[in-house]
């Protein structure tokens, strides 16, 4: 195949595994402020596995691709992180499908297919302090740019200054999902690990995309 | 506690196994996915059902698989729902060309395997639909729940939905009868021991002497309240009480009733938990037409019984009439 659909998947899904497993102390300081501390930790092994079984997973198309490594992330990675990581990645390949190139649209549909899946999923939504707190932000701020003729390295530095700025905002809020929404107001004052999460993994793909230029 | 027991990680494989070698032909065992599967499954002309849950209620729903009930169960750990991948793999190998129905106790760990398998096995283009039963009066949310428990009146949604795909139903028509016996369909337990899962060798929780736990879940976690033990008649009218009035079942009706052991109940204490129900549903001018006394929802070997009530009409009761066949048979 000799479009950017694939190794695009590819180096999305590499990036997210090895920023797992690097910041798993963090993520897990992060989520024991509220929650049980297990989200760094629930991560980095499910990613772990992710990286173990990287040349066995099924590369025939870039939908393909995702949806297989969303199926070992629902299945590896634990607590409720796993099914709605999970399903971010299934969604996202369901529209990736077998299309060999991607535009910044078709990217664009792809994370409001994850955003759906994992709302419906966690049977929550934006302002419940969750990571969509961050995605959405994030993806609006992705579309805005493609709509107005951004190209990709463009697109994504301005999506990850989104994302940050949106997971520095959950620290006002209180979380109504998750185990944190367990502790109701001491939520507040704290952000929240998953928001935070999305953050620091635009930051990171927007990095990568910066350096290594728009071969995809 | 005493236990038949080798290794306790083994206990839910050496039970399968068992289960598959005393029904040879009838009955397939995949260790790899806990599953316990019909020889004859699946077929093109035939709706899949597929039911999983924790294992520690046998005979559900491993030995409610056969010709009429069930195509496969997959069940996870002793109450532990099953991993989401065996739900995943169990429908890909259920998979059939009018779909896959999988059946679901509303726990929430057994609602996420079962949602995330789905949506994997959807992926693979695999047509499976989700039928949640939640049969139980005793609390509205519990410790493993949102909304409402699915305990032994999951029998009733197995039975008419085996019986209706037996008969070449589709898949809207399996979805609609298991939903309509779902909502007819009520049920409470009451505990008068606490159970031991085998890894853990004590008791799961403390019960006094004189106490018992009216409308415990199948896991033995809490229900209504901690009350002190009456006569068993005056027990059955307090199950009759919650369940009667739930639905409600009126003066007319025409139900099946079921008196289910928790695993560690004598059948002789079931029937004389029957007999009151039946006499009190007649005073109530409430019909008993089909009834059942038996273990079918388990909870190891806790002491207790549930008491289920189903509303019937005329198209539930032919399907719970018609023939079947599961792996524990009453000759």
């Amino acid at each position: 195949m000799s479009g950017n659909a694939l190794p695009g998947a590819e180096r999305v899904v590499r990036i997210i595994a090895e920023t797992a497993i690097a910041n798993e102390k963090y993520f897990g300081d992060l989520d024991s402020v509220v929650g049980d501390g297990d989200f760094g930790y629930s991560l980095a092994r499910g990613f772990e596995k992710v990286l173990e079984g990287w040349d066995d997973i099924d590369r025939t198309d870039a939908g393909t691709f995702l949806k297989r490594s969303g199926m070992i992330i629902a299945s590896r990675v634990g607590g409720t992180s796993g099914p709605l990581w999970g399903t971010a990645f299934l969604r996202a390949g369901a529209v990736a499908g077998t299309a060999p190139d991607l535009t910044g649209e078709q990217v664009v549909a792809m994370l409001r297919a994850a955003i759906e899946g994992i709302k419906a999923r966690g049977r929550s939504d934006v302002g419940d302090k969750t990571l969509l707190d961050a995605l959405v932000p994030m993806t609006d701020r992705l579309e805005q740019e493609f709509s107005g003729g951004a190209d990709a390295e463009k697109a994504l530095r301005a999506a990850a200054v989104a994302a940050r700025e949106a997971a520095d905002a959950t620290g006002a809020m209180v979380a109504k999902r998750g185990r944190a929404s367990y502790t109701g107001e001491r939520s507040r004052g704290s952000v929240d690990a998953g928001a935070v999460a999305v953050a620091v993994l635009t930051e990171r793909i927007s990095e990568t995309w910066q350096t290594r230029g728009a071969t995809s | 506690m005493k236990k038949f027991v080798n290794d306790p990680k083994n206990y839910v494989a050496e039970m399968l196994e068992g289960v598959a070698l005393a029904n040879p032909g009838k009955l397939k065992y995949v260790p790899a996915y806990n599953l316990i599967m019909r020889t004859d499954a699946p077929r093109d002309d035939k709706v899949s059902i597929v039911q999983g849950s924790g294992s520690g209620h046998e005979p559900a729903h491993v030995m409610a698989v056969g010709r009429g009930m069930l195509d496969a169960a997959c069940p996870g750990d002793v109450f532990a729902a099953p991993p989401m991948d065996y739900v995943y793999e169990t429908a890909k190998l259920l998979a059939s060309a009018k779909g896959v129905l999988l059946l679901v106790n509303n726990y929430t760990g057994d609602r996420m395997a079962f949602d995330m398998g789905k949506e994997m096995a959807e992926a693979d283009g695999v047509r499976a639909e989700i039928l949640t039963i939640d049969d139980d009066v005793a609390v509205q949310d519990s410790t493993y729940t949102v909304g409402r428990r699915g305990v032994a009146g999951n029998f009733f949604v197995i039975k008419a939905v085996g019986a209706a795909s037996e008969q070449g139903a589709d898949m809207d028509e399996v979805l609609r009868i298991g939903r309509k016996v779902n909502d007819v369909t009520r049920t409470i337990g009451v505990a008068l021991t606490a159970c031991t899962p085998p890894a853990k060798g004590s008791p799961l929780f403390e019960l006094g002497a004189d106490e018992i736990e009216f409308g415990v879940g199948i896991h033995g976690e809490p229900g209504r309240e901690r009350r002190k033990i009456k006569d068993a008649d005056a027990i059955v009218d307090d199950m009759l009480e919650a369940v009667v009035t739930d639905l409600p079942y009126q003066s007319g009706d025409r139900v099946a009733l079921m008196i289910n052991g928790l695993g560690g109940t004598p059948i002789s204490e079931l029937y004389l938990l029957y007999r009151h129900a039946h006499r009190r549903l007649a005073d109530r001018n409430i019909t008993v037409a089909r009834s059942y006394v038996n273990e079918y929802c388990t909870s190891l070997d806790m002491a207790g019984a549930s008491l289920t009530l189903v509303r019937l009409d005329d198209e539930i009761t032919t399907l719970l009439e018609a023939p079947a066949e599961a792996a524990v048979r009453i000759f």
